[in-house]
C-alpha cells in the first residue's frame, strides 16, 4: 500500500527551486531512505511535508485516500506524520521528561486542563526515556543536554507521538558509536511494528544496512529510485555524489 | 513620625496589583509572543462591570465580582477569537498584532468613557467603614489586605497551573516553539484562547481590587499596563516569578522616590527604572 504519495511538488526560493517538480510513493512499511547531495532539497521536502513550509505547488496524497495541497503544522499529527530536525528543536526551558509527557496529553484538553498526567502517561515516557537511556537525565532542563543526547530526545518525543510516517533528518549525523546503535534499533523496531520511516541519511553504508528503498535528490528532482543495492551503482548517483 | 513601615506597605500594595497586571500579561505574551495592548482596559472592564451590577443595579457584590471577572477574561478570549486569531492564522507580524490590539485598547477606552462617563468610580461604598489593620507602625485597609493576599494566591495558582498540569505543560511548550507545539499534536489555537480568559480574568481581578482601593476611570487601563509591561521586562521576560519581582521592585522604586521626590514624578519613574534596565541589563533581573 502507498501511504503517501506526492505529486509535481514544488518549491521555490527566490527564484530556485529548492524541490522541483517531484513525484515520489512511499510504501507502508518501508524504511524509505532519501540521500543526495547538500542543498538537493531533502530538508525542504520534509519541511513541506510537515507544514513548516508551504507547498508552491502539488499534490499530497495519503492512504490513497486523502489528496491535500496545503499542509498546516496542526494537522501533521492527525495525518499520523512525525518528524524530528535536522537543527533539533526540542521544548528547551522544560524538562527532558515533560519533553515527553507534554506529547502525551489528552487530546481533549479541556477534561484535562488541571489534572496531572496520570500514571499511564508517566510509564510510557519512561520506556520511551530508558530506550534513549535519558530516564536518569528526566529532570534535567532539555538545554543542558549534550548534543547527542538532544538528538535522542528528539527522537523520543517522535516515537510518543505514536505515528503512522517517522521523518528522521539526518538522525545519525554526530553521533557516537554507542548512540548511533540506539537509533539504529530504533528504527528497525518501528519497521517491526508496521511503521513507515523516512530517512534522510548521508552515509552510505547506513542507507544500505537499513533501508527497503532508496530515493536520490539531486538540485530537488528525482534523480534516481530503486533498492539500494541498485540504486547505489548507478553512475549518475555515483557522479552526483562525487562531484562532476 | 517613622514613614518607612508605611513606605514598605505601600510599595507591597503596589507590587500587588503590578505582579497581576505583569503575570497575566506574560501569561499571554509567553504563548502569543505579542504585546497585546489592550491587556490593561481589561482590567479597567473587570472594575466597570462589578460598579454596573452591584451599585447600578444593586447585585449582591459577591455575584458581582465574579460576574466581573468572568466578563473580563469573556472579552479577552472573544478579542483572541474574532481578531487575534484570525491574523495569526494569517501569519501578521506581531507589530500588526500590536497595532491592532492598540486599536482595540483605544475602542474598549472611549466605550467605558460613552457608558460610564470619565468621572472616577469607586467600588466601595462606606469607604469610611473599612476596617483598617496596624501593621509595623503603618496601616493597611481591609482591601489593601485583600489585595495582598489575591496576588499571592494567584501566583501560587498560576505557578502551579504551569508546572503541574497538563495544560500548563502545552503552555510551556507553546512559549517555547509554537510551530513544534503544533507538529507534536498541541492544539496551540484552543489552549492559547484559553490562555487569553485565564490571562484577561486575573487583570479583571486586579482592576476590581484597585477599583475597591483607589477607584477606577477608564483612562487608567493604559498606565496600568505600562507598569505591568515595566515589570515583566526588568524581572525578565517569560518568567513567571521574574514578572513578580519586576512588580515588586517597581513598587518599591515608585513608593521609595515619593518619599524624597515630588509626586509628580511617580510615573517618570517607572520609566527611568525601565530605562535604567534596557541599558545595562536587558534580559531582566532572571534571564541569564
Ligand atoms: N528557508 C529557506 N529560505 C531560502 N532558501 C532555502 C530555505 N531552506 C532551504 N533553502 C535552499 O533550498 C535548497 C535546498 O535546501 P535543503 O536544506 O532542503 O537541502 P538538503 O538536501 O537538506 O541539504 P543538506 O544535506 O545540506 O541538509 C538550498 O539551496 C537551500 O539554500
Ligand atoms: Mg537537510
Amino acid at each position: 500500500m502507498i501511504i503517501l504519495e506526492i505529486k509535481n511538488l514544488i518549491k521555490k526560493f527566490e527564484g530556485i527551486y529548492a524541490v522541483n517538480n517531484l513525484s515520489l510513493q512511499f510504501r507502508k512499511g518501508q524504511i524509505i531512505g532519501i540521500i543526495g547531495p547538500n542543498g538537493s532539497g531533502k530538508t525542504t521536502l520534509i519541511n513541506l511535508l510537515t507544514g513548516i513550509l508551504e507547498i508552491d505547488s502539488g499534490e499530497v496524497i495519503i492512504n490513497e485516500g486523502i489528496t491535500i495541497s496545503k499542509i498546516q503544522p496542526y494537522q501533521v499529527s492527525f495525518f499520523g506524520l512525525t518528524r524530528t530536525f535536522q537543527n533539533v528543536r526540542l521544548f528547551e526551558q522544560m524538562s527532558v521528561l515533560d519533553n515527553i509527557l507534554v506529547v502525551l496529553t489528552e487530546r481533549n484538553i479541556f477534561a484535562s486542563l488541571f489534572e496531572r498526567h496520570s500514571e499511564y502517561h508517566y510509564k510510557i515516557a519512561k520506556d520511551i526515556l530508558q530506550k534513549v537511556n535519558l530516564w536518569e537525565k528526566r529532570n534535567q532542563l532539555a538545554l543542558n543536554l549534550s548534543y547527542g543526547q538532544r538528538k535522542l530526545l528528539e527522537i523520543a518525543r517522535a516515537l510518543a507521538m505514536k505515528a503512522e510516517i517517522y521523518f528522521f533528518d539526518e538522525p545519525f549525523a554526530g553521533l557516537f558509536a554507542a548512540m548511533r546503535e540506539v537509533v539504529f534499533e530504533i528504527i528497525q523496531e518501528l519497521k517491526q511494528n508496521g511503521k513507515t520511516i523516512v530517512l534522510v541519511e548521508h552515509d552510505i553504508g547506513l542507507i544500505r544496512n537499513l533501508c527497503d528503498y532508496v530515493f536520490v535528490m539531486d538540485e530537488g528532482k528525482l534523480l534516481a529510485e530503486g533498492k539500494p543495492e541498485e540504486v547505489l551503482e548507478k553512475r549518475e548517483v555515483i557522479e552526483a555524489y562525487l562531484g562532476e | 513620625m517613622n514613614v518607612i513601615p508605611q513606605l514598605i506597605l505601600n510599595s507591597i500594595i503596589a507590587g500587588s496589583i503590578y505582579s497581576l497586571i505583569a503575570i497575566s500579561f506574560s501569561l499571554i505574551y509567553n504563548v502569543t509572543k505579542f504585546f497585546n495592548l489592550a491587556h490593561g482596559v481589561l482590567a479597567i472592564i473587570g472594575g466597570y462591570t462589578v460598579f454596573y451590577f452591584a451599585q447600578i443595579l444593586n447585585w449582591n457584590i459577591y455575584i458581582a465580582i465574579t460576574f466581573g471577572i468572568v466578563f473580563a477574561g469573556f472579552i479577552g478570549l472573544i478579542l483572541d477569537k474574532i481578531i487575534y486569531l484570525p491574523l495569526r492564522r494569517r501569519k501578521a507580524s506581531n507589530m500588526i498584532l500590536l497595532v491592532a490590539s492598540l486599536g482595540i485598547m483605544t475602542a474598549l477606552q472611549a466605550l467605558l468613557s460613552i457608558l460610564f462617563t470619565n468621572e472616577f468610580r469607586t467600588l466601595s461604598r462606606n469607604i469610611n467603614e473599612q476596617k483598617i489593620f496596624q501593621l509595623l507602625n503603618g496601616s493597611l485597609t481591609q482591601t489593601q489586605v485583600i489585595i495582598i493576599f489575591v496576588a499571592i494566591l494567584i501566583t501560587i495558582f498560576i505557578v502551579l497551573l504551569l508546572f503541574k498540569t497538563q495544560f500548563g505543560k502545552a503552555i510551556r511548550a507553546i512559549s517555547d516553539d509554537d510551530e513544534v507545539a503544533k507538529i507534536v499534536g498541541i492544539n496551540t489555537d484552543k489552549i492559547i484562547s484559553y490562555v487569553f480568559f485565564l490571562g484577561s480574568a486575573i487583570a479583571g481581578i486586579a482592576g476590581i481590587l484597585m477599583g475597591f482601593d483607589i477607584g477606577i476611570e477608564p483612562t487608567m487601563g493604559l498606565n496600568l499596563l505600562l507598569k505591568g509591561i515595566v515589570a515583566v521586562i526588568i524581572g525578565g521576560i517569560g518568567n513567571v516569578y521574574g514578572s513578580v519581582l519586576g512588580a515588586f521592585v517597581l513598587g518599591f522604586a515608585e513608593n521609595f522616590s515619593m518619599w524624597k521626590i515630588a509626586g509628580e514624578w511617580k510615573d517618570a519613574v517607572a520609566f527611568i527604572l525601565l530605562i535604567i534596565f534596557l541599558l545595562f541589563k536587558p534580559r531582566g533581573i532572571m534571564n541569564k
